[in-house]
């Protein structure tokens, strides 16, 4: 669940608790406000009654049978008296109750004062009780008053804090878009400061930065560090391989020295291979390549195929061209040839003799889509994933690959900002997708 | 023809040196870029081969210096590992007749200094004859007596290269590098340069018989003369 959406359920619960607590709160001290105040006016017209005795008001009060006391203008009261057969003994005595009395024909519930008295030798027993349906129905306003506060007050809580939780969290988005989603690569990380006065995030914004300069310092290292080590290398094995071929000139050298001596060389070659493949891939991811030339796709794909006569005759694999579309875009002339050579290198090295490779384009608003579809070996899903990793290569009968060549589409595909998709099957082929951006 | 080597790595300069000696170059060394300024400014060389990381400098500095002397006619080919594609750039644009990075094969280099030669002198005998066929390296083109052999512009690449670097065994490799440059990943194990000089022997073959024209077993070629 989203921290916005918990912060304002949060939000919403408690203050559906609040409310629910005072609710109760106030309709208990209610009705124990109400019975305190019927209880101090019943003992008052107790008094009254009791002080005020006469034979002919009892006589009255006897003769109306349970009737609204006529003096009092609220018709929610009644006194009654019964005579007793003893004595009332104890006139102070005095017990509340609730309970329905019928006046009237009409049947409500009372608050009822029982208690009796003494008057010229002769006992009584006395009640007087005031209505509390009124009550009753101001409580179960109040409560659908509550009610309806509860619900305008928890709906209107979860928008509010809906809408303020999001404003609040907002910088929070940003820095993980930001920061974190978008970032594909250290070296272009985006320092500048999300906007917000919440600390919290500013340490967010801060903490990620700093991991960042950690990190890009480390892969700067690293890269000067492969640079630093291609660049040295190449050196001694310039030494090693003039050496061998000077060795060769030698006459009366065996023929199995010969032969060695040749393998010798075909390995340095391997060699200088491998390390100026992560040369290129390191000056590339530093950035020391310009994007200044205007390359048409269609037509260095032609050139390429041109130029692949010789392995495609070797291999019997057919090459269909269908780039219809006259597509140019900044870059850099030798990588852009490096990336296609090697994408369609790939698809001649992976296909089966007498395979097809077919070339084909697409020109939609503003994204060009280049595609390479083999009729190959294939990959399986496992072999997708890792076929960009650096020195990973497919098992084949071919001997010569480093499993660099993917590597290095990678880093000129991230140069130029070209999308790199593969599509696979097993044995049936492999499609390879260039997509070029909001670069039309 | 003299030669002038400037390069701090003393067993690479070794086996260069011995290299062009066998060649019938006259060779210096130069291991730093001081001693390397003094022999540019006392004497004439038709090539430096010049290593642009010294001990003492960088080797561009050397080229200007170089520039900056009146009718000097030295070529220069550098000779570097830093294979960066600005450093080719600026080489050549500072005056710089080849490049070549490091690490090169001495036959590559022969060919460049050939190359070079021929472009800057403008050799009067711009053919090589060979067993009766006639080399026209300005024209591209190939002759058996008067009749002109139609080569591709491999099959000559090839050619030329085996000619110049005659008997000496050529690599698949090192041809394959040499015609089809220095593409990263090419699948030198392929035989695809196999089809290249089988269709270039069929063609000499039917003006003359080739023998001298060897195959070395799962190595690459020989021109045996």
């Amino acid at each position: 669940m989203k921290l916005q959406i918990k912060l304002a359920l949060y939000n919403a619960l408690t203050k559906l608790a609040i409310i629910l607590f005072t609710g109760t709160l106030i309709l208990f001290s209610l009705q124990r406000i109400t019975y305190h105040h019927i209880a101090t006016r019943l003992l008052q017209k107790k008094g009254e009654l009791t002080s005020h005795l006469s034979s002919k008001e009892i006589s009255q009060i006897l003769s109306q049978e349970k009737s609204f006391i006529d003096y009092n203008i609220l018709p929610e009261e009644y006194i009654d008296i019964e005579p007793l057969k003893t004595l009332y003994n104890s006139e102070t005595e005095v017990t509340f109750s609730t309970e329905p009395r019928t006046i009237d024909k009409k049947t409500e519930t009372y608050r009822i004062l029982k208690s009796g008295f003494n008057y010229n030798g002769r006992g009584y027993s006395l009640e007087i009780g005031e209505t509390i349906d009124g009550i009753d129905e101001l409580k179960s306003t109040i409560k659908g008053f509550t009610l309806l506060m509860l619900l305008i007050a928890v709906s209107l809580t979860l928008l509010i804090d809906l809408i303020f939780t999001r404003y609040l969290l907002r910088p929070f988005y940003q820095i993980i878009d930001r920061k974190l989603v978008k970032v594909n690569d250290p070296m272009n990380f985006d320092y500048e400061k999300v906007i917000t006065s919440t600390q919290d995030f500013k340490m967010l914004d801060d903490s990620i930065s700093s991991l960042m300069i950690k990190i890009t310092n480390l892969f700067t290292l690293e890269k000067q560090f492969i640079a630093n080590v291609s660049h040295e290398l190449l050196t001694p094995i310039s030494i090693i391989s003039s050496r061998l071929e000077n060795i060769l000139q030698q006459e009366g050298l065996s023929e199995e020295n010969e032969n060695k001596i040749f393998a010798s060389l075909k390995t340095l070659d391997r060699l200088k291979s491998i390390i100026k493949s992560l040369l290129l891939i390191s000056q590339i991811e530093n950035n020391q390549f310009n994007k200044n030339a205007q390359v048409n796709i269609r037509d260095m794909v032609k050139e390429i195929n041109e130029e692949f006569e010789d392995r495609l005759d070797d291999k019997k694999v057919t090459i269909i061209n269908h780039v219809k579309n006259s597509f140019s875009m900044p870059a850099n002339l030798s990588l852009m040839y490096t990336l296609l050579y090697n994408v369609i290198s790939n698809a001649i090295k992976y296909n089966y003799e007498q395979g097809t490779i077919t070339i084909s384009d697409k020109l939609d608003n503003d994204t060009y889509t280049l595609e390479i579809a083999d009729t190959g070996i294939g990959m399986d899903q496992r072999e997708i994933e890792k076929a960009f990793n650096r020195f990973e290569k497919l098992d084949t009968g071919e001997k010569e690959s480093y499993g660099l060549g993917l590597a290095i589409v990678k880093s000129i595909t991230a140069f130029h900002n070209i999308k790199v998709q593969i599509a696979s099957k097993k044995n049936i082929g492999t499609t390879f997708k260039l997509i070029f951006e909001g670069q039309a | 023809m003299n030669i002038l080597i400037v390069e701090d790595e003393k067993s690479l300069v070794l086996e260069v040196y011995e290299f062009l000696t066998k060649e019938g170059f006259t060779v210096e060394n130069a291991h730093t870029k001081r001693s390397a300024e003094e022999k540019i400014l006392v004497n004439n060389y038709d090539f430096i081969l010049l290593d642009l990381g010294l001990p003492d400098g960088d080797g561009f500095d050397l080229l200007t210096t170089l520039k900056k002397i009146k009718n000097r006619e030295d070529a220069v080919i550098i000779l570097t590992a830093r294979g960066s594609v600005d450093d080719r750039i600026s080489g050549l644009e500072q005056g710089a007749d080849d490049y070549l990075a490091k690490p090169f094969s001495l036959n590559e280099l022969l060919a460049r200094i050939h190359a070079i030669t021929r472009r800057k002198h403008k050799l009067e005998s711009n053919e090589i004859a060979i067993k009766g066929f006639r080399i026209n390296i300005q024209n591209r083109t190939i002759y058996y007596n008067d009749d002109r052999i139609n080569l591709t512009k491999k099959e000559f690449e090839i050619f030329n290269y085996l000619v110049l670097n005659k008997k000496r065994v050529i690599s698949r490799t090192n041809l394959t590098e040499h015609v089809w440059g220095d593409i990263l990943e090419i699948n030198s194990d392929s035989n695809f340069v196999d089809v290249h000089v089988k269709n270039l022997r069929k063609k000499l073959a039917q003006f003359a018989p080739i023998d001298w024209f060897e195959t070395v077993r799962s190595i690459g070629y020989r021109i045996n003369i």
